[in-house]
């Protein structure tokens, strides 16, 4: 993948957050990210750990393409 | 419902018929005036009393140099067995306001919010009367908080000022830095108020806290104790095998003789793993053991789920039927468990860590109490419960 290399050069480790009002449990973020995040017996994410460097592309596509918006890289 | 108001060291001291504010400034002298340094050295020992316990230095501290920040009372008291902050508002309305006018003061604060519970129509009558005898009743704006478990935590409190309905939202930062409609802003419990104000009128005052005991009774108790107090003290009479659930419905099960062991102090408590909350002490009702009191607070609680964040709405219900199932004899120990990872730190507010805090503690406490319920007993209440009862 092209995006594997994207910001890894020795940033803070990067944590995505929910907005839990805001998540209506569409399961995009897991679809794309599968690594770091699980879904519930509902649907809704469950966050394990900090995004991976070699992963901070990907979970700038699942925050860009949330449908609702729900999903923040901090 | 009567609400017995008993004299205390500090805060209840000198109570007297009148909580008017000439009788008022008779007994506490006039409102003294500090700059922020002043503030932040004298309060250094103020912690919130909303439950959380954050230091109110802190928050000044977080200010920094913001000018005219927006201040905030919240005497919203959600928790329908907290009374502490509906004592003040009786007999201490104006000593919750005179904290609030020396840090508007300092901070050059003009607005100054105040949110009071819509069901509790003492306290909003007392708290708005109040206000009306102040140099500048013109500065406070009084809101209604809806009744709702969850209203007064702090950001559906800012969500409520803000003409948005009164439930929590996520807190990208916290509020010293963005609060109401963005700006820095300083928010803080009633009673935390009173004890800022007693702080700079009295500095040589020892620490106390109000705590509230019976608060589901028709006749609930509101104390003040000293910081430092040995609970065995508090609570005199009990008996040491007594189960008390300490903090209120987000709060910690413990018994009697454990909790005399430890003082009054939040710190020592919180390392104890009975953190001492917004001071609400319950014992199970006529009728009811642990397990059963459990199983209706977290059916209660889920009820009051502000129904917006997907873990707390589906998986609440959820936890609070698997812990109905435990108490009739009738669910597993594990399926309850299982709700704790599912549910803590997955929501815009605390209200699914407090109730799994609550649960947690139930099985951590009492152990032999859970198993008797899995087995279809109960050791605590004589009757043996009906495995075929409904669940609530």
């Amino acid at each position: 993948m092209s995006i594997t290399n994207a910001g890894a050069r020795g940033r803070a480790a990067a944590t995505l957050r929910v907005d839990w009002p805001a998540c209506k449990g569409r399961g995009f973020c897991h679809e794309l990210l599968p690594e770091i995040v699980d879904l519930d017996e509902w649907g809704y994410p469950i966050i394990n750990g900090v995004v991976p460097p070699e992963l901070i592309g990907l979970a700038k596509e699942a925050v860009r393409t949330c449908p609702t918006l729900a999903l923040h890289l901090t | 419902m009567t609400l017995r108001i008993h004299a205390g060291p500090q805060l209840l001291a000198g109570l007297r018929e009148s909580s008017s504010y000439p009788a008022h400034r008779d007994y506490f002298g006039e409102v003294p005036v500090a700059d922020r340094d002043t503030l932040i050295q004298s309060l250094e020992s103020v912690r919130g009393r909303g439950g959380a316990a954050f230091p109110f230095a802190t928050k000044l501290r977080a200010l920094g140099a913001s000018n005219r920040p927006v201040v905030v009372v919240n005497w919203a008291e959600g928790e329908p067995a907290s009374h502490k902050d509906a004592a003040l508002a009786r007999v201490r309305p104006h000593l919750v306001l005179d904290g609030v006018q020396i840090v508007a003061r300092a901070y050059r604060a003009r607005e100054v919010h105040i949110v009071v519970p819509k069901e509790r129509p003492a306290v909003v009558d007392a708290v708005t009367a109040a206000a009306q005898q102040r140099r500048h009743p013109k500065r406070f704006k009084v809101h209604l908080a809806d009744d709702r478990f969850v209203a007064g935590q702090a950001r559906a409190v800012l969500e409520l000022m803000a003409g948005r309905p009164n439930l929590p939202v996520t807190a990208w930062q916290p509020e010293a830095y963005s609060g109401h409609r963005g700006r820095p802003t300083l928010l803080s419990n009633a009673e935390t108020w009173a004890h800022v104000a007693l702080r700079m009128m009295r500095p040589d005052s020892p620490a106390t806290t109000l705590l509230t005991m019976g608060g589901e009774s028709a006749a609930p108790d509101v104390r003040e104790v000293e910081i430092g107090t040995s609970w065995s003290k508090v609570l005199g009479s009990w008996s040491p095998d007594a189960p008390i659930l300490v903090g209120g419905y987000h709060g910690t099960w413990t018994s009697v003789r454990r909790l005399g062991k430890l003082p009054v102090d939040h710190d020592t408590m919180r390392m104890a793993g009975v953190p001492l909350g917004a001071g609400v002490l319950l014992a199970p009702a006529p009728g009811e053991c642990p397990m059963t009191m459990t199983a209706r607070l977290a059916r209660y609680l889920a009820d009051h789920s502000a129904g917006r964040c997907g873990p707390c709405f589906n998986g609440l219900p959820a936890m609070a039927a698997a812990v109905s199932d435990l108490a009739h004899g009738r669910g597993e120990q594990a399926r309850v468990e299982h709700f704790f990872d599912v549910l803590e730190r997955r929501g815009a507010c605390a209200h699914p860590d407090g109730t799994v805090r609550l649960v947690r503690s139930l099985v951590t406490a009492f152990p032999a109490e859970v198993a008797a319920h899995r087995a279809g007993g109960c050791s605590f209440a004589e009757r043996r419960h009906d495995p075929g009862e409904s669940v609530a």
